[in-house]
């Protein structure tokens, strides 16, 4: 009990909590009871907008409406259907979830700003409908006199049964919530929302998991506006008015958009500051507007989001001993290597790829050299599925890949790493790591995952970074927990963009030693990199291309004697590194 | 007869939808992000119109340029608080400030002026003109004028003079612009005064004929935001052209049937362009940004 107190910002949150619990028992007074289960439902929908807005990373602005279609469903089948909570809880959760699927359809591919607008635009249909419709939704005036909480016969009373059962029902969601991203799934969520590239490298399927986060959304939503009307007994159209959806966002940012404790301490505040500002009348939605504001600009984490910062930064806590290293799965071994067969791939009027064949047998480590701008990167994304090539073949254990996507590819074991590192920075170096085993869900537990990770850091000579966060990592470090993160992948054909860049000689070295020892295991690598040195004592075969063309192959002893590549490559001086820059 | 009046209309509420629109692009090409504010600040626009009117009595095109003129020092402002101490997050930062500004803007109006529609003067007094036995609404022709003379004046201000090549430097690549003696900042400062003042200008125009309230900046920020989206992400000319086709869209559908089928129609039709053209009807700017 006191270690768990001690960890984190456990500690205040308890405290916040019993001081929450103490209050409300005290007061006691209808009024203040009745803002207390108003919390509680907004604590429910801010649970589900978490997941969209705050996990997945995508600007929804259908939370409002998701809010005011479940306070619809329970208010019309309530008061004119007379139908138990029972069944119009559940009615009330369906509909914004089968809402959510129809609109999530067109735009989940899509970058997020267009997921706003589909968002924004679904609520105002809803609302048109819900003022027009006047038979059946009450038009403008609503329906007044819907029930309060029946279930199975038994009344739920206004006052303390309801916000029992209110927060029965908040605490419910977070529990749910804290399941589904407690796990590595969590950890995938997290790498989505930092960068989609390095998401997909590790077989993350972006759209899946943004469409499961807007269905969830949409549940809790529903959910929470079914609560809202037996709490308020009427149902209008001000449900589906956008000030529904302005105050769950800024409780979302105010508490913060990925901690369930943010949930409720977003709502407890704001809805109680909403009461407290009435004296302002039609001001109060204006604080909220000034509170956004100065929220994303000066803490954009929100409360417990800057809270947590403050503790690691003023009140240190130990790091947690590394987990034991576990054993990590091994790739099934291919029958067939890599036959790529005249690969062509235009950039405007540039050729970047021109008539390419390369053969890569499997274990085998090949070498790409070339100088900057001869398409090695071009090459890299085209195999992986990030440019689509415009003429030739690619074949992997004599499967064709053409056309798949970058994330359909690393599922089936070809994956790769990035010229600049795609970490996520506020995650320690072997959650990066770990997340490379969500396997799409179907993955080990996080333990196991850590574990697993473990074997791969200390494999990478990294293991004693493990516990940091990978933000105050140097450059060398980050790049092996990059390669530790496509390893956890358990790839069986994998692309190394610049993996030395940033190491020093003595990385170098062990990093030669552990390559070559994946090679053994049977992993196939195709390693792109400037330092001739390294590329020569890592790499079984070398391939030199130029302006998009291979023009020599063979070891690095043969490569070194090759005029064709000496002249362009070498270009004449005896240090190959000269004049190279990072990028090409 | 009537199809060409309705016409007319649908041209004088496309006019102001461009300028709406054109300066949600201006925005969009120089900083990345999609400004939510602009719709209020249209609002703001017509309101700053409709009180100025009430303690002056000037007429609309004298009215014109002050309300501009006010506008653009509250661009200036959304620029300052809203988007640059937060220039380096990701977009959807920016896109959650400006849904900050847009409420700030909305609920300040609310608390000023309250929720009542407000009107401000016509450009030009006077009755209806009488084109062939047409009856033309002077003020429509106002609207189409003064917008295509405001959208000339920007498309000129770009494309040729110093100052506009400085903003689309900045818009290219903020780096290279600097590194080159752009001043960066004073450029996207710029930038969202000329897209606030366009704005103003566009809800002056809108308050006479249709009235503003409070809280028409949603609507009128969703048909910007159609516009460029079926424009095409990013190109100036599509949003012009995507204003003109929802304004008429919903111009010609409202006389038919009615303004809430047409709203309706118009989002079902935005939803349908998403799913077979996710890059808009004319193409989205490729390669904009690396």
């Amino acid at each position: 009990m006191i270690a768990w107190l001690s960890r984190g910002i456990n500690l205040p949150l308890a405290l916040a909590a019993a001081a929450l619990l103490l209050w409300s028992v005290s007061a006691g007074d209808s009024y203040s009871l009745r803002l207390l289960t108003t919390a509680g439902v907004f604590a429910t929908a801010v649970l589900g907008y978490q997941f969209i807005f705050g996990h997945a990373g995508a600007l929804s602005l259908a939370q409002g409406t998701f809010f005011g279609l479940g306070a619809y469903v329970t208010g019309i089948t309530g008061s004119q259907l007379g139908w138990g909570f029972e069944t119009t809880f559940l009615l009330s959760i369906a509909l914004p979830m089968i809402v959510a699927a129809v609109v999530a359809m067109p735009v989940l591919r899509l970058e997020s700003h267009y997921f706003a607008l589909a968002t924004l635009g679904i609520g105002q249909v809803v609302l048109l409908i819900a003022i027009n419709w006047t038979s059946f939704t009450g038009g403008a005036n609503g329906i007044a006199g819907v029930p309060g909480v029946g279930i199975f016969g038994f009344d739920v009373l206004r006052g303390w049964p309801l916000l029992v059962l209110v927060w029965s029902i908040a605490i419910l969601a977070s529990l749910l919530s804290w399941t589904a991203m407690r796990g590595t799934t969590g950890r995938a969520f997290a790498l989505m929302r930092s960068d989609t590239l390095a998401a997909m490298s590790c077989g993350i399927d972006i759209r899946r998991l943004r469409f499961q986060a807007f269905l969830l959304s949409a549940m809790f939503g529903g959910a929470a506006g079914a609560l809202h009307v037996h709490t308020n007994r009427i149902i209008s159209p001000d449900a589906l008015e956008f000030h529904i959806m302005v105050a769950i966002l800024v409780m979302t940012v105010v508490g913060g958009r990925t901690h369930i404790a943010g949930a409720f301490v977003g709502a407890v505040l704001l809805s109680h500051l909403a009461e407290w500002f009435r004296f302002l009348e039609h001001y109060y939605l204006l604080a909220y507007g000034v509170l956004l504001l100065l929220t994303v600009v000066a803490a954009p984490w929100g409360i417990v989001g800057t809270a947590e910062i403050a503790r690691r930064r003023f009140f240190p806590e130990t790091i947690s001993p590394p987990p034991r290293p576990n054993q990590i799965p091994s790739a099934e071994e291919p029958l067939h290597g890599l036959n790529i067969r005249g690969l062509t791939k235009n950039f405007g009027g540039i050729r970047a790829l021109d008539n390419v064949n390369i053969d890569v047998q499997p274990g085998e480590i090949l070498g790409l050299i070339g100088p900057n701008g001869c398409g090695k990167t071009t090459l890299i994304n085209v195999v992986n599925g990030l440019e689509t090539a415009d003429a030739g073949e690619i074949r992997w254990n004599d499967k064709l890949l053409n056309g798949n996507s970058p994330d359909a590819l690393a599922r089936s074991g070809i994956t790769r790493t990035f010229q600049s590192t795609r970490l996520v920075e506020e995650d320690t170096a072997l959650d990066n790591v770990a997340v490379g085993r969500w396997e799409g869900g179907k993955g080990p537990t996080i333990d196991t995952a850590r574990g697993q990770a473990m074997t791969l850091l200390n494999a990478l000579d990294v293991g004693n970074a493990a516990m940091t966060l990978v933000q105050s990592l140097t450059q060398g470090v980050r790049r092996r927990v990059e390669i530790a993160r496509t390893l956890a992948t358990i790839p069986s054909l994998l692309f190394l963009d610049e993996p030395a860049a940033g190491l020093s000689a003595e990385e170098r070295e062990t990093l030669v030693v552990a390559i070559r020892k994946f090679a053994k295991d049977g992993l196939t690598l195709v390693i792109v990199d400037h330092d001739i040195e390294f590329i020569s004592k890592v790499s079984h075969r070398i391939v030199c291309l130029d302006r998009g063309q291979v023009i020599a192959s063979g070891t690095a002893a043969e490569i070194s004697q090759d005029p064709v590549a000496k002249s362009t490559y070498f270009n004449g001086t005896s240090n190959p590194k000269a004049g190279q820059s990072q990028d090409d | 007869m009537q199809f060409i009046q309705l016409a007319l209309n649908g041209l004088a509420l496309g006019a102001a939808y461009a300028l709406i629109a054109l300066g949600f692009v201006l925005v969009l090409n120089a900083t990345r992000a999609v400004n939510f504010a602009q719709g209020d600040l249209v609002v703001t626009g017509g309101f700053i119109g409709a009180a100025l009117a009430s303690q002056l009595p000037l007429p609309g095109y004298a009215l014109l340029p002050v309300v501009m003129l006010a506008m653009a020092g509250v661009g200036f402002c959304v620029s300052a608080l809203a988007y640059w101490p937060i220039r380096s997050r990701p977009p959807v930062a920016v896109f959650t400030t400006t849904i900050a500004v847009g409420i700030i803007l909305q609920n300040g109006l609310n608390g000023v002026f309250g929720p009542e529609p407000r009107s401000a003067p016509p450009l030009f007094t006077g009755s209806n003109l009488d084109i062939y036995g047409l009856a033309v609404s002077r003020q429509s022709l106002a609207i189409i004028a003064a917008a295509a003379f405001l959208i000339a004046g920007q498309l000129f201000l770009t494309n040729y003079a110093q100052l506009g090549r400085a903003m689309r430097a900045t818009a290219q690549d903020r780096d290279m612009a600097a590194a080159i003696g752009i001043p960066v900042a004073r450029m996207i400062a710029f930038t969202f005064a000329v897209s606030a003042a366009l704005g103003g200008a566009a809800g002056l125009l809108l308050a006479n004929q249709f009235f503003v309230t409070p809280t028409d900046g949603t609507n009128l920020i969703i048909k910007a935001y159609i516009a460029v989206v079926i424009g095409g992400w990013g190109r100036i000319g599509g949003a012009l052209a995507g204003a003109m086709l929802i304004a008429l869209f919903e111009t010609i559908i409202s006389a038919w049937m009615d303004y809430t089928v047409a709203t309706g129609l118009l989002y079902v039709a935005v939803l349908g362009i998403l799913l077979v053209r996710p890059s808009g009807l004319f193409g989205e700017v490729e390669g904009r940004r690396a």
